[in-house]
């Protein structure tokens, strides 16, 4: 009997409950779209922010200070200071490396940096040997592509980018190309006082990056290392990663790693903290320290965790809105049927079974449009996706028991306060008509 | 006519009063696509700005150098070109002087600064202890501290010589150890005063670091500005900071337009569909009046007269608790309270009076197209 009328109603009343589906169906693909974006936004505007460009400096141990030493100083390198920084320094060939740490995956950009000191002419600067876009295979099979030239995207080049294999090939500062009187195409020698080297290069571009960098030549690795007479080494690394927002946690490892308990520890390098990132670069890299750099680091956390919490604030509140919306409608149907439920009683039909019929005739319409709406919300997501960040957003399989447990929680409450204003009804009442 | 009116009237308010829960149904559901409505259109209008204020985080957007073949400028200057920028923009304005000193036969670079604005235009830097407060304290950077086994409490002494050559000497105080994981972490920073006190030297600075709310044009607008204001300094805009802002902040802008957009036109047909139902079970209702005589005109009057009603007062309701919902989500997020767009509050009510109507009249129109004697018999 109850099915029965369970069929009937499904199939008589096709009008009013597609209603309910449909307003469910608006709700969770509002929900899915939204919760969907939610969980994925942090990723994304993780990718975005690379766009501020390293936020690890992998510097040999010991190294630091002698640079600005050096820096400061600017007088010969004699013989003595030479063979003092022969240590101070990482191998070239054993940079793919930081590739391979636990959190790889998370490891989007790295490029080296050597630094010479040179003269053009009568004027004295720094030619800057890098990696522009090297591709690397790793011993595990993984094809690798790095460089400068994604790490520094604000970087505005006029002429050609930068080649690794074009050794007579260099990038201009603007500043200094304009003091020179330089510009794309033109010769000039630079010299290596301190070791007696000289090379013709060609001006494959000049850049403008709006920073110390515009008073320096770039140049390719092998360029930097014959002038300096230092193969195969390089002076630091810049390393950009995804991270997580730091915490408690995080901040106490930083400080010291083997204060954590083994546990703790065990979480800690198992999330990518910035500080776990740059304790595993340390691993794979013996006798370098990575310091990560805070403008970059800190303030990404910062945005980052700002985002994230808008969003799931704006989550919730739509979702809120959603399942008031949707069970007001709901409200509004049950309520349409006294008519109905008064003959229904009339005929001996108890309370208890009114109910049923009522609420499982609800929660399958519900249902039925919920599953329509949680692909409409995909498609909602993926507009998001594509609109915003140009790609996909991710679907997480949590979201659908999420939303599932949404379109009951809502229906069921929503029809209550009706079902029970109908049961209170006197069904002599309700027939005569008002 | 005016005997019609009345009777309109009387019909709505009979209506009103004796439907009441199914109107206090109605009445929610407008309410919650106000609220939505007023809400998300206030956060999308406030959210970039408020993210551009987080995005200072990053420090400086805009350097002060001097112009032309100078190596340093004067206080003064870099006052006049500040004066050009908008003040309630300025998150802060740091001066820098660098000076090679020795302490210890080992040569320094020493920075000197206005501590207050440094907190703001670097607010990344990481401190262990205080930042000094007083006369000859000094901030040493992380690898200083590392080298020279210095920490905060201990005393340093600095050893130079001025512009004529004399040399000078000054004990100062540790209060602090800065750690950046960038050049600074090699610094040792004094106030801008002890410097020129310890040189005899005052009055010009090397550089000057700004950190002002504004992106993309509008910053190359400023720094136009500074440039035709006077000639003594030349703005530059870091790039790396600038550049990268305005990718993210426009992503950021776009999700949240993409969002608001998507919740309103969902919320706005969840509205529509309430109302539809609502009126739809008054089918009866039409019938019986049309049988009686009633004219379509007039029906669809009395209706609309009661959506509009509904859409206002709803209308208001919702503004009232949008309002709520935009400073909730600001100062949960931003610790801010948000600013809020007047006008849009009769917007919003119009906005919800039309919804509401046309979502009345559908129904109504449907109703009215069919005989009264097939609505009076059910279906």
């Amino acid at each position: 009997m109850f099915w029965k009328m369970l069929k009937g109603a499904l199939f008589r009343r096709k009008g009013k409950l597609l209603m309910i589906a449909f307003a469910v169906g608006l709700g969770v693909s509002l929900a899915t779209a939204m919760l969907n974006v939610m969980f994925d936004v942090g990723d994304k505007v993780n990718q975005e922010l690379k766009t501020y460009g390293a936020n690890l400096n992998v510097v040999p141990r010991g190294a630091s200070l002698m640079d600005e030493l050096y820096r400061v100083e600017g007088d010969e390198s004699d013989e003595a200071a030479a063979s003092q920084r022969a240590g101070e320094y990482i191998a070239e060939a054993d940079l793919h490396k930081i590739k391979m740490i636990f959190w790889a995956y998370n490891i989007v950009d790295f490029a080296p940096y050597l630094e010479t000191r040179i003269r053009i002419g009568d004027l004295e600067t720094s030619l800057i040997g890098t990696w522009f876009d090297r591709h690397l295979t790793l011993p595990t099979g993984d094809e690798v592509d790095t460089g400068m030239t994604r790490l520094k995207t604000w970087w505005d080049i006029e002429g050609r980018p930068g080649d690794d294999d074009d050794l007579r090939g260099v990038l201009v500062g603007a500043a200094l190309a304009a003091r020179l009187g330089l510009k794309v195409g033109d010769r000039f020698e630079v010299e290596a006082p301190g070791e007696a080297q000289s090379a013709i290069v060609t001006i494959r571009g000049v850049f403008h990056s709006g920073g110390e960098e515009d008073e320096q030549i770039f140049g390719a690795m092998k360029l930097s290392q014959d002038l300096s007479n230092r193969a195969g080494l390089v002076q630091r690394v810049e390393v950009s990663a995804l991270t997580t927002p730091e915490n408690d946690l995080a901040r106490r490892a930083a400080q010291d790693p083997g204060s954590l308990s083994r546990m703790e520890w065990d979480t800690w390098y198992c999330t990518a903290y910035i500080s776990s990132i740059a304790y595993q670069i340390e691993e794979v890299l013996p006798g370098t320290r990575v310091k990560p750099i805070l403008q970059v680091a800190e303030s990404e956390g910062a945005i980052l965790a700002k985002t994230q919490l808008l969003m799931l604030l704006l989550t919730v509140l739509a979702m809120a809105c959603s399942a008031l919306a949707i069970s007001n409608l709901v409200t509004a149907n049950v309520m349409e049927r006294s008519a109905e439920i008064g003959l229904l009683k009339a005929l001996g039909a108890t309370n208890g079974a009114i109910s049923l019929l009522l609420l499982t005739e609800t929660l399958i319409t519900a249902f039925l449009g919920g599953a329509c709406g949680y692909f409409v919300g995909l498609v909602f997501a993926q507009i998001i996706g594509h609109g915003v960040f140009g790609s996909a957003v991710a679907v997480k399989g949590l979201v659908v028991p999420l939303t599932a447990l949404l379109v009951f929680v809502v229906t069921v409450l929503g029809s209550l306060p009706a079902i029970r204003m109908l049961l209170m009804l006197r069904p002599t009442e309700v027939l005569h008509g008002k | 006519m005016t005997k019609n009116n009345a009777f309109i009237l009387r019909l709505l308010f009979s209506s009103v009063v004796r439907r009441r829960s199914r109107l206090l149904v109605a009445l929610t559901g407008i309410a919650i696509g106000a609220t939505v409505l007023l809400g998300m259109i206030t956060l999308s209008y406030d959210i970039p700005r408020q993210m551009s204020r987080e995005f200072r985080s990053y420090g400086a957007n805009m350097v002060f150098i001097a112009a032309g073949r100078e190596s340093s400028m004067s206080k003064a200057d870099i006052a006049r070109a500040a004066a050009l920028l908008p003040a309630d923009k300025l998150v802060g304005l740091a001066p820098f002087r660098y000076l090679t000193v020795r302490s210890n036969l080992q040569p320094y670079t020493a920075a000197g600064t206005d501590f207050a604005q440094v907190q703001k235009t670097r607010p990344y830097w990481r401190v262990t202890g205080a930042w000094p407060e007083r006369d000859g304290e000094v901030l040493i950077g992380a690898d200083v501290a590392e080298s020279a086994l210095l920490s905060p409490g201990r005393t340093l002494t600095l050893e130079g010589r001025d512009k004529e050559q004399s040399r000078y000497e000054k004990e100062v105080s540790i209060t602090g150890v800065v750690r950046t994981g960038g050049v600074e972490d090699g610094f040792i920073f004094m106030s801008l005063s002890d410097m020129e006190a310890m040189t005899g030297e005052s009055g010009h600075v090397d550089a000057a670091e700004i950190s002002i709310m504004a992106g993309g044009q509008e910053l190359k607008d400023l720094s136009a500005a500074i440039r035709a204001g006077q000639d003594r300094i030349e703005p530059r805009l870091v790039k790396r900071v600038t550049r990268s802002e305005e990718t993210v902040l426009k992503k950021l802008e776009t999700l949240v337009y993409l969002v608001t957009a998507i919740v309103l036109g969902l919320t706005m047909i969840c509205v529509a569909t309430t109302m539809m139902t609502v009126v739809m079970e008054r089918r009866r209702e039409i019938g019986l009046k049309k049988a009686i005589g009633a004219e379509n005109r007039s029906i669809a009057r009395e209706f609309l007269g009661e959506g509009l009603i509904l859409g206002v007062l709803g209308g208001f309701l919702g503004s009232a608790c949008g309002l709520a919902f935009a400073q909730l989500i600001s100062s949960e997020v931003f610790n801010r309270s948000i600013a809020i767009e007047f006008y849009l509050i009769p917007l919003t009510v119009i906005v919800s009076a039309v919804v509401t109507v046309i979502a009345c009249l559908i129904p109504v129109r449907r109703a009215m197209d069919i005989e009264p004697a097939l609505v009076l018999r059910g279906e």
